[in-house]
């Protein structure tokens, strides 16, 4: 799932100018988990721009309860069909949600001005209700077999794939006191399973490549394409 | 000189450190920067002194415009080179220009993540970690670059790395210590240890690996400076013992006392390492006293 806050009020109001008709988007499925732009946030969004004076000539969270807004078939759908009136009246788009939310309501209005009502921080797991950890830093090139499936580009705050550096105090990160150093934590899980010579090898500088922007991935049930600087990487998940 | 040369025959080495100053070098030459001046108290002294880069993340002079200029005073240096601020292109750019102009020493670390440091909204690069530079300096050595084209000339370096002692679980961080050997690292400093029992522990561990290890001691100068350590100085750990005995003498007195602590402990544990590393952070000054008190005959053979 896609982490995002909510910015503050006083910068999303800065965004709108005098006299700006604004509809407002929610998203049913990660930003819903966050808090930051589910049915009641956006409702609630609604009524607290209204409250400073804004225009808003809407809102809506398209789908039921965990469709995401980035599926654009269905985003463009209730914008288009649900909302027409509303939509159609709009000057703008405040979107509770993820960059790639932002970017499925530009599509399904059909290049619409937009504006982000949330910052997003990372992808992560939803660990419970109230909890969301990042675990992976979408790197394009996964190594964690060799770290008991702990990422190192995640969990060590200097990224780094041979081994801790030496700043780690009382098993935390040299960077956040509150923090564990995400290497004792890999070597301590391959250590209770017995598997600490993965973490013995040497694991060679990353291919930036994969990691740079943009990128893309052509999907089909057997094959998929990655695009990238480093080129483009087909895959089958067949035999 | 490469240090390398030193621990072949068996000198025990002796390395200081300054750090470059937070600013250029003055048009007005009789302005000597401050680590110059430390620089020249230890010239006498030590058999090197390491320079280093942009330490603790905040922003200075380069390391290498400052290994250069003590090396034109007649000064061995050893230039640090961290993973923080450079991609692996200007790693290696910068290792070229090093060695081309006249460096043989190089200190290759990770570096401290920029949230220690002044401007700790600056992009962290780490394209590298420290194992993956030193196998990448060893290339160079070798005569090629991390992509396997061949170099015109190749650079001719020692090649020095880190490791803390004081790590928990040492088993962690002796397999990083390792993998450094295995990269190429030819000889290593060490994190600050203050405690006999902590380098005898490690000293019996990592001496398998055959490589000089030189002790690394900071220059303890007040009890304040020892709490600081241990509160703020990630991987040092500072005894009680220690910053009680600072603390028992007058501030005017400090240097003396400094100097008497550092060099008895070295005295002591000497024989367990190939040298010692002193990292006097601005007492350049009492480092032949340290050296005295430590029964270390300054600078054998260089
Ligand atoms: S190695 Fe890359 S893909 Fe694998 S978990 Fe880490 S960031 Fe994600
Ligand atoms: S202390 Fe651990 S997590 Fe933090 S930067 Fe060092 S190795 Fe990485």
């Amino acid at each position: 799932m896609h982490a995002t806050i909510q910015k503050p009020i006083d910068e999303i109001v800065s965004f709108i100018k005098p006299g700006e008709k604004v509809f407002v988007v929610g998203c049913n499925n990660c930003a819903w988990k966050c808090h930051s732009g589910g049915e009641d946030e956006t409702r609630k969004m609604a009524e607290r721009l209204i409250k400073r004076g804004v225009d808003v000539v809407g809102y809506s969270v398209p789908g039921p309860q965990g469709m995401s807004l980035c599926k654009l078939s269905n985003t463009r759908q209730v914008l288009q069909e649900n909302y027409k009136e509303q939509v159609n009246k709009a000057d703008s788009f405040l979107v509770l949600a993820c960059g790639q939310g932002v970017h499925t309501v530009i599509d399904a209005t059909d290049g619409a001005l937009v504006h982000p009502g949330c910052d997003t921080i990372f992808g992560g797991e939803t660990v419970s209700e109230n909890e969301i950890e990042e675990f992976c830093s979408l790197c394009g090139e996964c190594i964690i077999e060799y770290t008991g499936g702990l990422c190192p580009m995640t969990l060590c705050a200097k990224q780094l794939l041979n081994g801790p550096c030496g700043g780690a105090e009382n098993g935390h990160c040299e960077v956040d006191e509150e923090r564990p150093c995400g290497w004792i934590m890999i070597y301590e899980r391959l250590k209770k399973l017995g598997r600490l010579e993965l973490i013995e090898g040497y694991l060679g500088p990353k291919n930036n490549a994969k990691w740079s922007r943009p990128r893309s991935l052509r999907v089909s049930p057997t094959e998929a394409t990655f695009c990238s600087i480093a080129g483009r990487i087909t895959v089958s998940n067949q035999d | 000189m490469k240090l390398t040369d030193l621990f072949k025959e068996d000198i025990f080495v002796v390395t200081g450190e300054v750090g470059p100053i937070k600013g250029a070098l003055s048009r007005d030459k009789s302005k000597v920067p401050q680590c110059v001046k430390e620089a020249e108290l230890l010239k006498d002294h030590v058999h090197a002194v390491n320079v280093t880069d942009n330490q603790s993340a905040v922003m200075r002079l380069g390391s290498m415009f400052a290994s250069v200029g003590l090396k034109n005073r007649g000064i061995e240096p050893i230039y640090q080179l961290t993973c923080r601020d450079r991609n692996r292109i200007a790693l290696q750019s910068d290792l070229l220009t090093a060695y081309s102009f006249g460096i043989d020493n190089v200190l290759l670390l990770t570096g401290d993540h920029i949230q220690l440091g002044d401007h700790k909204e600056a992009k962290p690069v780490f394209d590298l970690d420290s194992v993956q530079l030193i196998k990448m300096a060893r290339k160079l050595n070798e005569g090629y670059d991390l992509t396997g084209n061949k170099l015109e000339n190749p650079i001719d370096m020692a090649l020095g790395a880190v490791v803390n002692p004081n790590f928990e679980p040492l088993e962690l961080q002796l397999l990083k210590m390792k993998k450094k050997v295995d990269a190429g690292a030819e000889f290593f400093q060490t994190q600050a240890v203050y405690d006999e029992g902590v380098l005898e522990r490690f000293m019996n561990l990592a001496s398998r690996f055959n490589r000089p290890i030189q002790l690394g001691v900071v220059v303890l100068k007040s009890p304040q400076m020892g709490n600081f350590m241990n509160k703020n100085v990630s991987g040092i750990s500072v005894p009680q013992a220690w910053i009680d005995e600072i603390g028992s003498v007058d501030k005017a007195d400090r240097k003396k006392k400094a100097a008497e602590m550092m060099g008895r402990f070295i005295g002591k544990v000497k024989h367990m390492v190939q040298g010692v590393h002193i990292m006097p952070l601005g007492w350049s000054d009492i480092v032949p006293k340290i050296l005295e008190y430590a029964e270390i005959e300054a600078k054998q053979a260089a």
